[in-house]
């Protein structure tokens, strides 16, 4: 071992305190880096292979009704690849619980090769199109099964055209569409308990569901490059005929987009975490180096003039920094490597991805080192130049003095009179040494900012669950009928054992038109007289129904351009009946949190379906204590195809908070430990300079509590700044962040409660006071007698 | 006159424990300090001065012997008794001055003043030691004497009853030394506090009522001056 390395080496132990805490400060950036680069390349190579196989749709359109050979008419498109046809229908499941479900009915043609969307076998085998049993065999998905415990050969009761047909389970598949299984945009996570997916064959389904030779949903995939809204308009024209329903592209498709939001999600947090903490590790490096430097100019000098040039001397305080890196990114690989086996193991919960790429990434390791091995060297390189400058000869004469200037606060002298000698020190000492400064502000600013942004996403979710379950929904059941029926039927519901209330509402999926663009949406017709349900508008602020006018999405009103007072036509697409349409003025923007959905007045909607007091559903309030058996007396009517509890969803919720607490516990522990190694940091760096100044203040009878007073004093004059600005700095990382993040379906709500900011800056306060604790143990361990001895 | 003992040493002894190696840095020592004299302690280095000065400076403890101030023992003080006795009752002059580089002239007197209750007025003090104009300058911006003048200044505006002083003239040239020495003399006589001239320098011992002799941690020496002389007569 030559000399300088071993002389590293011992500066590397004398330090160890600061050493380790920049090797932990590299190390969380790295251990992000890879675990979440790692599942980010995992989860999209997964989606991408997975779609491939699968031959994931590129399009899709909803009609009434069509003859299967219209696909034959959509295949000569040029520019569609591919065009498949089938059935999609939901449809009650009696459980033998006798709790409600949902199936998504699907239909697949057999022999399924080359189709668009096909499925993937996870357990069991596939369904036969003629089992010998004479019954009809179905796939489920996974998790559906798993919750219901299914297994090969257990019955799957539906009903489907009135009647319960039981269906024989052959296995678990899954396709790209329901990666996440999810029934609408409007509910918040899957509940594999009331809602799954049921495949079958297409000749099954058509008998079942009525549909012989016939289809309503089409599934395209294009050519690569072709233009996809001219053919998706082509396809409409010629749909038209058969109840043009809705149609969608792929970023539109419900799991999809979840997916691709949380690979987003992966991609950005990957990107911007780790720069966070290997940039703060740069210049807590850069400050240290340089302090070292200056501190060792006498033994740099002797050195100079023993013969070692100044390269091999930058290099020997380069070496440093790159020890730092090396063992951050060696430690920050390990529990990468660990947090990225724990990242995908909770995405294979969520997500039905069966081409899992699973393993190490060894790029992301590569990266890692070679990014945090560059950035040191930089931060070394830098930090080390002073030693240039450093002249043998004069390098043992004592520094020139640093600068005496006034600073800015002495300028208002009325203030500055009023200071103690203790402060005006602090503040000199704090603002001569500005770059040190502004080193441990930014580092503060980012730590509390990570805390505001970890703490923001428990203020979104509860926001939303406010929003969502206490304040917009004041029933405890939503019936929805299989058929639409007439308003007076609705006795029947407010006549059972414990109903309150009973209100109708109407849901017609309907295409708004404006200004030549047109966008899918389902419109709610509902009573005037509205209690069980409210609205809510921009700001959070009530809507109120109008008589006369539609409150639409925000969604759908900025899609369209559309704003307060223009007039949307408005196409019903019941698949009752043919088509109506109207002109409706806007008279609010809705813009609820969870799903999207716009509204209308029960009767309005009425006389644009030119019918009379038609309802699709209702909402109920419950006496307390009824609901399980009303629940029961619900499950037993035959056109009552879906019942959601609000209580229920919010139930499966909560259940499904833990991952996010999870992740909230962890970015907190990542953002102090930042917090503390540059207040460490500062603090040793500080102490260290001035240990001769604070004896000789011991001296003169300051107390230890005085002279830790002094540090603290220092310390919090540069702190507790960064916490006041890391507050607003953690809201606008925060919006920036949700906004790289947010899809057309799923944003968050910018909510931030007082709490938030509280805690962040406790939690600030907290880790800043921990650092300087470290340090000031030091205080007691001063030498007194050390200030008598010679200075130089 | 019955002189009264401001300080009290009796058989004090510090021994250092190097490794294996015991090094007695100060033997078996008896000193009084009397209220309002100057005394001056000589030795060449390693003559136990320093250890000597860091006992009576509250900041080291002897390893045995009696170590009294005033009436109160301080042999086995803990750290916050030593600290009070340093606070209320010590003024310090280092041979480096190690005056607070980020505070003036005048902050740096208002630090110590702020330390006790009844501290004389700041500007008063450094007038005295002939800083009236130097006032809100930083120690950069000061010679080396002037910056030794804050540092008496500071020491002195406790108006502490003893004040000690480690090689105060190391550090000068031979004008400022005679300068700051006529200060010190100038506050024993004016203000009736004890001061301790710490020195290796010989010829300043005449300015000293009593001279204590130090060689090889003891004190081999101690010598009345019936005729103090006045330190702008002394040469060196």
């Amino acid at each position: 071992m030559s000399v300088l390395t071993r002389k590293l080496w011992r500066t590397i132990r004398n330090t160890k305190g600061q050493f380790l805490a920049v090797v932990a400060v590299v190390m969380v950036g790295i251990c992000v880096y890879i675990s979440m680069s790692t599942a980010y390349y995992n989860m999209s190579r997964s989606q991408e292979l997975f779609y491939e196989e699968t031959n994931f749709a590129d399009y899709y359109f909803h009609v009434i009704r069509a003859p299967l050979q219209i696909i034959r008419q959509i295949e000569a498109i040029p520019g569609v690849s591919k065009v498949t046809g089938r059935i999609q229908k939901d449809v009650p499941v009696l459980k033998d619980d006798q709790q409600r479900a949902t199936a998504r009915l699907i239909s697949y043609p057999l022999p399924m090769e080359n189709e668009v969307n096909r499925l993937y076998l996870l357990s069991g085998r596939l369904f036969e199109k003629y089992p010998q049993s004479g019954g009809v065999e179905i796939l489920t998905d996974p998790q559906y099964a798993k919750a219901n415990g299914l297994s090969f050969n257990s019955i799957v009761n539906i009903v489907a055209e009135g009647k319960q047909v039981p269906l024989t389970v052959v296995g678990a598949a899954t396709s790209p569409e329901f990666v996440i299984a999810m029934k609408d945009a409007a509910t918040l996570l899957p509940d594999p308990k009331t809602f799954g997916i049921i495949m079958l064959p297409q000749n099954q389904a058509e008998q079942i569901l009525n549909f012989s030779g016939q289809i309503n949903q089409v599934v395209v995939s294009l050519a690569p490059g072709a233009d996809e809204k001219r053919i998706a308009e082509q396809i409409k024209n010629i749909l038209e005929p058969y109840g043009n329903l809705g149609s969608y592209p792929r970023k539109d498709q419900l799991s999809h987009n979840v997916l691709q939001s949380e690979i987003n999600n992966l991609r950005t947090l990957s990107r911007f975490m780790p720069a966070i903490f290997l940039g703060v590790a740069a210049a807590i490096q850069f400050v240290m180096l340089g302090r070292m430097v200056k501190a060792q100019r006498v033994e740099i000098g002797v050195m100079k003039a023993l013969g070692y040039d100044s390269r091999q001397l930058m290099l020997h305080y380069t070496g440093y920094s790159l020890s730092v890196a090396f063992l951050g990114a060696l430690l920050g690989t390990l529990t990468g490597i660990s947090l990225a086996s724990v990242l995908s193991q909770t995405y294979t919960i969520y997500f039905n991805l069966p081409e899992t790429i699973g393993g190490i990434n060894s790029k992301a390791i590569l990266y890692g080192f070679m990014i945090s091995m560059a950035v040191s060297l930089i931060a070394g390189l830098t930090a080390s130049r002073g030693v240039v400058a450093i002249n043998p000869a004069e390098s043992m004469r004592p520094e020139p003095p640093r600068g005496t200037g006034k600073i800015i606060i002495e300028r208002w002298t009325w203030l500055w009179r009023r200071l103690d000698a203790t402060w005006k020190m602090s503040l000199r000492s704090v603002c001569r040494k500005w770059g040190r400064f502004a080193v441990t502000l930014m580092g503060v600013i980012f730590a509390v900012g990570l805390l505001v942004l970890s703490i923001f996403s428990n203020d979104s979710v509860n926001f939303m669950i406010n929003q969502h379950f206490y304040k917009e929904q004041h029933y405890d059941f939503l019936v929805r009928f299989g058929t639409p029926v007439k308003e007076y039927e609705l006795l029947n519901l407010a006549r059972l054992d414990g109903v309150i209330r009973t209100e109708p509402l109407f849901d017609i999926p309907v295409k708004l038109h404006f200004n030549g663009r047109s966008e899918d949406d389902v419109l709610q017709g509902l009573p005037s007289e509205l209690t069980l349900k409210e609205l809510t508008g921009e700001n959070g602020k009530p809507l109120y129904l109008p008589e006369e006018g539609i409150l639409i999405s925000q969604r759908t009103a900025s899609k369209l351009g559309a704003r307060v007072g223009d007039a949307v036509e408005v196409e019903t697409l019941l698949g009752l009946g043919p088509s109506r349409y109207a002109d409706v003025k806007i008279t609010g923007i809705n813009s609820q949190l969870v799903g999207s959905g716009s509204y209308i007045a029960l009767a309005q909607a009425n006389r644009i379906l030119q019918e009379s007091r038609l309802v699709s559903g209702a909402m109920l309030k419950v006496e307390p204590g009824k609901t399980g058996l009303l629940e029961e007396e619900l499950n037993n009517m035959t056109n009552v195809s879906a019942i959601s509890s609000p209580r229920k969803e919010l139930d499966n919720l909560n259940q499904n908070l833990d991952s996010m607490l999870y992740t909230i516990t962890i970015m907190i522990i990542f953002a102090a430990l930042l917090g503390f190694a540059i207040v460490y940091n500062s603090s040793v760096i500080s102490f260290a300079e001035r240990k001769r100044e604070l004896a000789s203040l011991r001296v003169l009878g300051f107390t230890n509590g005085e002279v830790s007073g002094l540090l603290l004093k220092e310390i919090l004059l540069q702190s507790l700044l960064g916490v006041a600005l890391g507050l607003p700095f953690g809201r606008f990382m925060t919006e920036w962040y949700v906004r790289a993040v947010s899809t057309d379906l799923f944003t968050m709500p910018m909510v931030f409660s007082f709490q938030t900011y509280l805690i962040s800056a406790l939690g600030g306060i907290a880790f800043i006071l921990a650092g300087h604790l470290m340090v000031v143990k030091g205080v007691k361990k001063l030498d007194l007698v050390d200030v008598l001895k010679n200075r130089d | 006159m019955a002189k009264k003992v401001l300080m009290k040493l009796n058989q004090v002894t510090r021994n250092y424990v190097m490794g294996e190696v015991t090094v007695q840095a100060l033997r078996e020592t008896s000193l009084f300090i009397y209220e309002g004299e100057l005394l001056v302690i000589l030795g060449p280095s390693g003559s136990g001065k320093s250890t000597l000065l860091n006992i009576i400076g509250g900041m080291d403890l002897p390893s045995s012997g009696l170590l009294c101030f005033g009436e109160e023992d301080l042999s086995r003080a803990g750290d916050s008794k030593l600290t009070q006795f340093r606070r209320c009752e010590l003024g310090f002059v280092f041979q480096h001055y190690n005056l607070i580089p980020d505070l003036t002239a005048r902050e740096n007197v208002e630090l110590a003043a702020d330390l006790v209750d009844k501290p004389l007025p700041t500007e008063e003090v450094l007038t005295e030691v002939g800083l009236e104009t130097r006032m809100d300058h930083f120690p950069s911006q000061l010679s080396g004497g002037e910056q030794q003048r804050v540092a008496i200044a500071r020491a002195a505006v406790k108006s502490p009853r003893l004040l000690l002083c480690d090689e105060p003239t190391g550090a000068l040239d031979y004008q400022t030394g005679k300068l700051i020495l006529s200060l010190l003399a100038k506050i024993n006589r004016e203000r009736n506090s004890t001061v301790v001239i710490v020195t290796h320098n010989t010829p300043i011992s005449a300015m000293g009522h009593r001279v204590v002799r130090m060689s090889s941690g003891n004190i081999v020496e101690i010598t009345e001056n019936q005729s103090p002389v006045s330190p702008e007569r002394i040469e060196w």
